[in-house]
Formats: structure tokens, sequence, C-alpha cells
């Protein structure tokens, strides 16, 4: 009964409803905009919440995240820009959507979808937060390494025409993320001398150089192309087709919420392994991944909504944040005087069913700023690309620059952007690209503490590792993986019926 | 490994290129620790660029063997076209005088050159287009969002400060 009480106070005082309706408003148009991160507007606002009550503090930030990563969507599917890293997946099936002037419905539906995915995740923060984080807490560096090897493993659902590209264009996104002194050992790393490279390339200007600079550069080859009209006569989804994708949704949200609830391991992850899965899993799609699959769409949006309720589980039960907001989230909470960790919920329960019921309240707003705003963002796509085109590479550029405030992102972007064109024209995909920068730091470092922790014997490395039952599913899993996506397995196959 | 897609014009090239660099990097990859130690700082770049060596010496093979069994010459269209060069030029000319001139005076050449080029509605339309456009990334950005901008020639901080006196003055 206090639980719900607790719950119950963001929902009764009209102002924190105003500021959680408020701040999902806004989340959504700055996750929208590329280069405007979430992590940026919450680290933004906490300067000006320092003297605000800590509830009015909370729920405005709690709007901004739910809202923001949602809405990274909506540039993803209308422009294939993503407006984070959480929405990269997104854009591989929600763009050719809107190229077949379904944006309306595609938007309509990863806002149903996105909100089912947050309900989830807020569900499993309000059950099983202490178990969730006493099973996190027990992974190894090596653990990690092997989740992050899985992440990598998706290069083969993302690669397109041929692995091989996959591969390369995967490792190459690796190799980006190595760039800059060594967080280990401070020693340089492909910075050819230049201090500009010490803090390394970043993520963001390569994302929006590959996703929407190259593709400007793509289009201006189509420029004869009449812009697609799009479908707004329906934007809140058929019962028949949220029933359809609902299981897939309730399973790849369960995977947002286990990445989602593994400290330093957020959205972003959980999105493109559970692309992967719907990939996996579907069997004959109405439409091939990749060209429009609804399941393409359904599939990453359910996860990481699903992986911003799972990211407070770490945060509030262990002080752990589970991504970058969750973490500044934390620095929030420091200021407020409150001690986020595993006495929280002893000493200050309210505190924890209020974050619960702020984020039900934020994921209503959710689906009803969702559903009713598309009609002008939809109309984007229809403006004429000759006024398009140099629009979205102003904004892309606006995006590059405010990350540092310094014209180097901007080159770099611009760089990555004439790349990713050319990948893109020889048949490379940019996913990987993208997905092995995310994860090189995580692969990196994680590989070396492991083997640093077995005195560099590669061979107690792996006798650790099959003593170890996590270890030794994880294990198994990339194995299975990893052949399932090589051609051994096939051969392999081939040569037992011969021998048959 | 399957392919479908026909061969387009410079893709042998962009291979060998990639191959080429691929192999350079792992050079650079060997350069910073060596074979040390398994934990050393060079030990994940290097195994990253060996993929990408062995990728690329796979994209090679496919490519060969393409050039081999190809009966037609596929998509000759041109990667890049004349307009598409002008507008590289553009946005290199754009990325260079983002500093000197400030973000107000060269976006606003860049999105003028840039929809005359592509949209050629007319230099009154264009104008008018390219104002509005201006002046909602600006507000959002700059005056909402408070990012910064290169200044530039345009004195913006004193035109506010003017702005903001006029107003405050007039309460």
């Amino acid at each position: 009964m206090e639980a719900l009480q607790y719950f119950l106070i963001s929902w009764l005082d009209p102002w924190l409803v105003f500021l959680l309706a408020a701040g999902t408003f806004a989340g959504i148009y700055i996750g929208a905009i590329p280069g405007l991160s979430v992590t940026m507007a919450v680290s933004i606002l906490i300067s000006f919440t320092f003297s605000w009550q800590v509830n009015d503090a909370l729920c405005l930030m709690i709007g901004i995240f739910v809202g923001g990563v949602y809405g990274g969507a909506r540039t993803a599917i209308l422009l294939n820009i993503p407006g984070g890293p959480s929405s990269i997946a997104t854009a591989l099936d929600g763009y050719p959507l809107a190229q077949r002037g379904e944006a309306g419905e595609a938007i309509g539906l990863s806002t149903v979808m996105s909100v089912v995915g947050g309900f989830v995740g807020i569900l499993a923060l309000a059950l099983a937060a202490p178990s969730i984080s006493d099973f996190a807490l027990g992974f190894q560096p090596r653990d990690f390494m092997l989740l992050a090897i899985l992440g990598i493993l998706l290069v083969g659902s993302l690669a397109g025409e041929s692995l091989a590209k996959g591969v390369v264009a995967g490792a190459f996104g690796m190799l980006i993320g190595t760039v800059g002194l060594d967080p280990l050992t401070a020693e340089e790393r492909f910075t050819f001398g230049m201090v500009q490279l010490w803090s390394g390339i970043s993520f963001i200007a390569v994302m929006i150089g590959m996703f929407g600079v190259s593709e400007v550069l793509f289009q201006l080859r189509h420029m004869d192309k009449v812009a697609v009209k799009q479908d707004l006569s329906r934007i809140v989804p058929r019962w028949s087709s949220v029933r359809k994708m609902l299981p897939l949704s309730l399973q790849t949200s369960t995977i947002g919420v286990g990445v989602g609830a593994l400290p330093g391991v957020g959205g972003d992850i959980a999105a493109l392994m559970a692309y992967d899965y719907a990939k996996r899993t579907t069997r004959n799609p109405e439409v091939p991944f990749g060209q429009g699959a609804k399941e393409g769409l359904v599939a990453p949006e359910t996860a990481n909504s699903s992986a911003v309720g799972a990211s407070f589980i770490p945060m509030l039960t262990l002080g752990i944040p589970g991504d970058a907001v969750t973490a500044i989230f934390i620095g929030a909470l420091f200021i407020h005087g409150l001690n986020p960790g595993p006495m929280l919920m002893i000493e200050q329960p309210h505190m924890f069913w209020f974050i619960v019921g702020g984020l039900v309240l934020a994921n209503i707003f959710l689906l009803i700023f969702g559903l009713t705003g598309i009609k002008i963002f939809t109309r984007i796509v229809e403006i004429p690309k000759g006024i398009l085109l140099p629009l979205i590479l102003l904004l892309s550029v606006v995006g590059a620059y405010a990350l540092n405030n310094s014209v180097t992102d901007v080159y770099w972007m611009l760089g990555f952007g004439v790349l990713g064109f050319f990948m893109k024209e020889y048949g490379y995909q940019v996913g990987p690209v993208i997905l092995g920068v995310i994860l090189s730091r995580l692969i990196d470092e994680n590989w070396r503490r492991a083997i640093i922790s077995e005195q560099e014997s590669l061979g107690s490395f792996f006798a650790n590792m099959l003593t170890s039952p996590l270890s030794l599913v994880l294990f198994l899993t990339v194995i299975v993986i990893l052949l399932s996506q090589t051609p051994l397995l096939g051969h392999a196959r081939r040569a037992l019926s011969r021998a048959k | 490994m399957h392919t479908t897609r026909s061969k387009r014009p410079g893709e042998d090239i962009f291979g060998l290129a990639t191959l080429a660099v691929s192999i350079v990097l792992l050079w650079q990859s060997y350069e910073i620790s060596g074979f040390s130690a398994l934990s050393s700082p060079g030990s994940f770049p290097m195994a990253c660029s060996a993929v990408m060596v062995l990728g690329s010496l796979l994209v090679v093979r496919d490519n060969v063997r393409r050039n081999r069994q190809a009966t037609t010459t596929g998509d000759r269209m041109p990667i890049i076209t004349l307009t598409g060069v002008i507008f590289m030029a553009l946005i290199l000319a754009y990325a260079l005088l983002l500093e000197p001139l400030g973000f107000l005076l060269s976006s606003f050449l860049f999105l003028m050159a840039g929809m005359m080029l592509l949209y050629r509605g007319g230099v009154v339309k264009t104008l008018g287009i390219v104002l509005l456009a201006l002046a909602i990334i600006y507000v959002v950005f700059r005056l909402i969002f408070q990012v910064i901008l290169p200044e530039g020639v345009i004195p913006e901080r004193q035109i506010m400060a003017a702005l903001g006196n006029l107003f405050g003055g007039a309460r």
C-alpha cells in the first residue's frame, strides 16, 4: 500500500504531471535531432535543476530520457539519420518503409511498440530489480567480452550482400574505436603524432557521417526521383498489426531488459541484438529484412525502450549506471543528497517507487505525443529533394559541430560521409562500422582485463571460461552463432548426409 | 558467398584499396607494441586489422571470380555525377568557411548555392526558404539548446545583447 502511495506521487501532483509531459515532449524532439543526444540534454538539465526539489528535477529528467530514446526513431525512419545510437537498428527497416510511403504507419507502430517495451522494462524494474542486479554483478570481464563479441557477430545480420564485406566493415569500425590514447596504459594508438587524435574520433561524428551525409550523397544520384507521397490516412496502427507484432515485441523487450540491466551496456546494443533476433526467428516476413520489414522496425524499438526501465535497475540497487544517461541520474541524485545503491531501497523506498511511477506516466505521455505529432513530422520527407538535401547536410554539420564546439568533428563527419557513400555504392553496409565502433572499447578493455587476471595465460583463460556456467553458456552461444554465419555448418551437414 | 548486385565502376579498385589500407593498419597496429604481451595496447587492434585483411582478401577474391563469370557489363552509370562533384565542393567550402565566416553567413551561402544547384526554384523563392530554414535552425539550436556555433564576421553576441537591452529597457 505504501508502495502505491509513493508510486502515485507524480500522478497526483499537477506540477509533476506537467514536468513529466513537458520532458517527454521535449525529449522526443531532442532525440530526433541528430547530434542532440539525450545524454547531452539531461546533463544540461542538471545545471538548471540544482536548486529544484528532487522530485521536480527527476520528473523532468525521466521525461526527457523516455522521450529522447523514442525520438531518435523518427529521423531514422524519415531521413535515415538515427537521432541517437539506440536508433541505428531502427533505420535499417524504418527508412525503407518511409521510402515505400509508409512513414505514418511506421512511426505509429514504432510508437505503440516503444510504449509496450517501455512498460516491460518498468515491470522488470519493479519486480525483478534486486535479483537481476545480483545476476549482473556476477559478470566477469570475460563475460562482458563474450557479450560484446556476441554483439559484433551481428555483422552477419547487418552485412547485406556479402559476409566478407560485413566483416571488413565491422573490423574497420572496431579499429576506429581504438584510435586515441589507450584507456588502460595511455599509450598512443593510430594517432600519428597528432594531439587532436588523443581523445579519439567522436562516435557521433562517424554515425552522422556514415548515415546522414552518405545518404545525401547517395540521393544526389537519384534527384530525378519524385518524393514519395506518404500515406497518412492511418497513423494509429491497426489492432491486427499490433497483435501480430506483440509476441515479437515481448520477446525483444526481454532482450532489452537483459541487456539494459547490465552495467555499462545500453539501449544501442539491446536494439541491435533485438534486430538480429528478429531476423533470425522471423520466418517468411511479408517484406525481406533491410527492405522495410515491420519486424525489423518493431524489434529494436521495443528493445531500446525496455532498456530504459532496465537501466535503472543497476543504478537504483547497486549505484552502478546502466548507461550514460543513468550515470548522470546518479550525479543528480547525489546532488540532491540521495545515495543510490543497495541502501536506497531500504532507507528511501519512496524514491524507488516514485521513479517507477514517473516512468509509467512518461510512457503514457509518449503514447499521446507519439501518435499526435506525426503528420507535420512526416511531411518532412515530402519536401523536394533539392531543398531537403542541403538542409539535412546543414543539420548534420550543426550536430557534429555541437559535439565539442569544434570544426574537427565536422571534418571527420564529412570524411566518413564520403567513405560511407562509396561503401554503400560498392555493397558494404555502414551498420557494421557503427556496431564495431560501439563495441570496440568493451571488447578491448574486457579482453585485456580478463587476460591480465589470468597472468597472460591463454590456457587458464579458457579453463576458467569453460568451468564458469555463465561464461560457458555465452561462449557456446558465440560458437553456434559463428558457425551458423559461415558456410562451415552447411559443408558439415552435406558431408554428414553424404556419409550416411 | 552469394552476390546479387551487378558490379559498379571502380569496385575492383575500391576492393584493392581496402586491402592496401587494411595491410597498412595491420602494420601500424604491430608498431603500437609488437607481440610483447596478450594484454598489450596493440593486441586488440592487431586482431581487428588481421580480420580486416582477411575479409578484404575474400572481397578481392570474390571480385576476381565475378570478373571471370561476368557476362554483362552491369550498371555502368557513373558513381559521381557532375552535380555530385559540385555539391561535394560546396560542402567542403562550407566546412572550410564555417569558422572564418561564422555559422550564419556560411550556412546562408551554402544553402543558397546548394538549393540553387539542386532545387532551381528561382532566386526569390530560394531566398525565402533559406531565410526561414536558417531562422528556425538558429532559434532551435542557438537560442533554445544553447549550442555554441561559430560567430565569425557577424557580431551575434553584441546584436543579442543590444536586443536584450532594448527589450530590458522597454520594461
